[in-house]
């Protein structure tokens, strides 16, 4: 399957849909033509047309929906650093060759040594 | 004037006629056809959900390709070598006679982790021990990629040809959760080449956090084991090697303790990271017994063995993460889950061990990203 293959638009099916379209288009303006003209309501008329006119508004949206999404989000992700002795904490954005458990050189607040505590990201996504 | 009245009857009695006729040949073209339109719409689902597929293959590969050219200053370019890799195949041990199934599927995983990595390792001369099983972990996924890509192909080129209503089912009705777990791969591939830690390290790192500052040894291939005190207990703390991208040999570690502690062993802990339920919150904590381990059952296998040997209790401590989380960069719920499964362990341990009783605490997961 090559990529002009997959962009390639449903033909058949828009030209089926857009029928539709004008056919229940042109049914609701005669069932109305009638109401204005003769006074009758034609009920049936008017819920068939109008059904029909969803539906074809609904195949379109659903021909059309294309997800854009590749799953290559860029997550923003944090590096917890903390002293081993007191109780310093810094949290500042991953770099690369961080990972857990690694030194992270002196503590300035006190003499003891610095460790990645954690590496994360936070997610918007809800359970 | 009557006769204007008469022709407005005519016409409409005429359009009546008209619209009748097309609403019954519309409403027998969608009785015989109507399957005919579900599978070409299915089709055409199933097309789009493919170029998406298509695309993360491509991605990956790419990643793969640049990650092995940044991190191992190859001579040579790899391109060719990581196309062959990618259509790489494993042939699944014979069941039709089981006795031994498990030792033979142990060595035929083994020798595909070694090939992979002796593939990685000339590819990339430059890289450090770390890096390339990283590197490694980042051909697998991209390797997973290009295998269900495949597969989502066959079916859709399948439904393509017969316009079976059925073969394109088969495919659509699994097609949402092929999605999440491509989807999961293509965002481990950044995770695994910046060496990341992943949702499924999380019992890597309870027991990373037990072992630290404590003495350590190797005891199997890729496998740390230390020894420490918790609540006046003795405990073997046991975790995949880090900070690459590693699972190590747990199970094989759990019986060579048992073999050299002669099965005086109170009691087996072991943490792993489990796919929650839709509706569970991530990072949510849950015990219970058995052996908590994943993966193609080696391993899982031994520890059964083994601890029944020696009527060892198993328990398990479960942290609980969807499947798109078990292989992208940790969640901040998964790190507050594991300081949680921290307490449990130290309250399983005091309930159900005495003071002087040795325990073996098994991390099983991923460590790539957690050093020990
Ligand atoms: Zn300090």
């Amino acid at each position: 399957m090559d990529e002009r293959e997959s962009r390639r638009t449903p033909v058949f099916f828009m030209s089926i849909i857009i029928f539709m379209l004008i056919m229940s288009l042109a049914a609701l303006l005669l069932a109305i033509e009638a109401y204005l003209v003769q006074g009758k309501l034609e009920i049936i008329n008017i819920i068939l047309s109008a059904s029909a006119l969803f539906l074809a508004a609904y195949m379109f949206i659903q021909i059309r929906k294309r997800s854009i999404s590749l799953g290559f989000e860029t997550l923003k992700v944090s590096t917890v650093i903390r002293c081993l002795k007191c109780d310093y904490k810094n949290v500042r954005e991953f770099e690369k060759g961080d990972y857990i458990l690694r030194d992270a050189g002196p503590c300035p607040k006190c003499d003891g040594t610095l460790i990645i505590h954690s590496i994360f990201r936070e997610s918007k996504e809800k359970d | 004037m009557k006769s204007v009245v008469d022709m407005q009857v005519t016409l409409q009695v005429s359009t009546d006629w008209l619209f009748q006729l097309i609403w019954i040949l519309a409403f027998i073209f969608i009785w015989v056809y109507g399957q005919r339109i579900q599978t070409i719409l299915t089709l055409k689902e199933i097309e789009g959900s493919l170029s998406r597929l298509k695309n993360m293959r491509d991605r990956g590969r790419q990643i793969v390709i640049s990650a092995i050219k940044e991190i191992g200053k190859p001579a040579e370019d790899p391109t060719p070598r990581v196309d062959r890799l990618l259509e790489h195949v494993d042939i699944e041990p014979v069941s039709l006679d089981p006795t031994g199934i498990i030792r033979r599927l142990e060595h035929i995983i083994d020798v595909r982790d070694f090939r992979l990595k002796e593939e990685v390792r000339q590819m990339a001369p430059q890289a450090d021990e770390a890096q390339i099983n990283n590197l490694t972990n980042v051909l697998e996924a991209a390797l997973a990629l290009n295998h269900v890509y495949k597969i989502v192909r066959h079916y859709y080129l399948m439904g393509k040809k017969t316009l079976s209503f059925y073969v394109i089912l088969q495919i659509q009705m699994l097609l949402p959760l092929i999605m999440r777990e491509s989807e999961a791969f293509a965002n481990a591939l950044k995770a695994f080449t910046l060496g990341q830690p992943i949702g499924d390290g999380a019992g890597a790192l309870v027991a990373a956090r037990l072992m630290h500052g404590n003495k350590k040894r190797l005891i199997a291939q890729d496998t740390i084991l230390s020894e420490t005190q918790i609540e006046g207990r003795k405990a073997y703390v046991i975790k995949a090697k880090g900070p690459g991208g590693n699972v190590g040999k747990p199970g094989e570690a759990i019986k060579q303790i048992l073999e050299e502690e002669e099965g005086k062993v109170a009691l087996i802990i072991m943490i792993d990271a489990a796919q929650k339920l839709e509706g569970e919150k991530t990072g949510e904590v849950a015990e219970g017994v058995g052996a908590a381990i994943g993966g193609p059952g080696v391993d899982k296998y031994k520890v059964e063995e083994v601890a029944t040997k020696y009527k060892v209790p198993l328990s398990a401590i479960i942290i609980k993460e969807s499947i798109e989380d078990v292989v992208s960069t940790m969640r901040k719920e998964i790190v507050d889950g594991v300081e949680e499964a921290i307490n449990r362990i130290k309250r399983i341990i005091c309930e159900g061990t005495k003071e002087g009783d040795t325990v073996i605490i098994a991390g099983i997961g991923n460590t790539i990203g957690i050093a020990q």
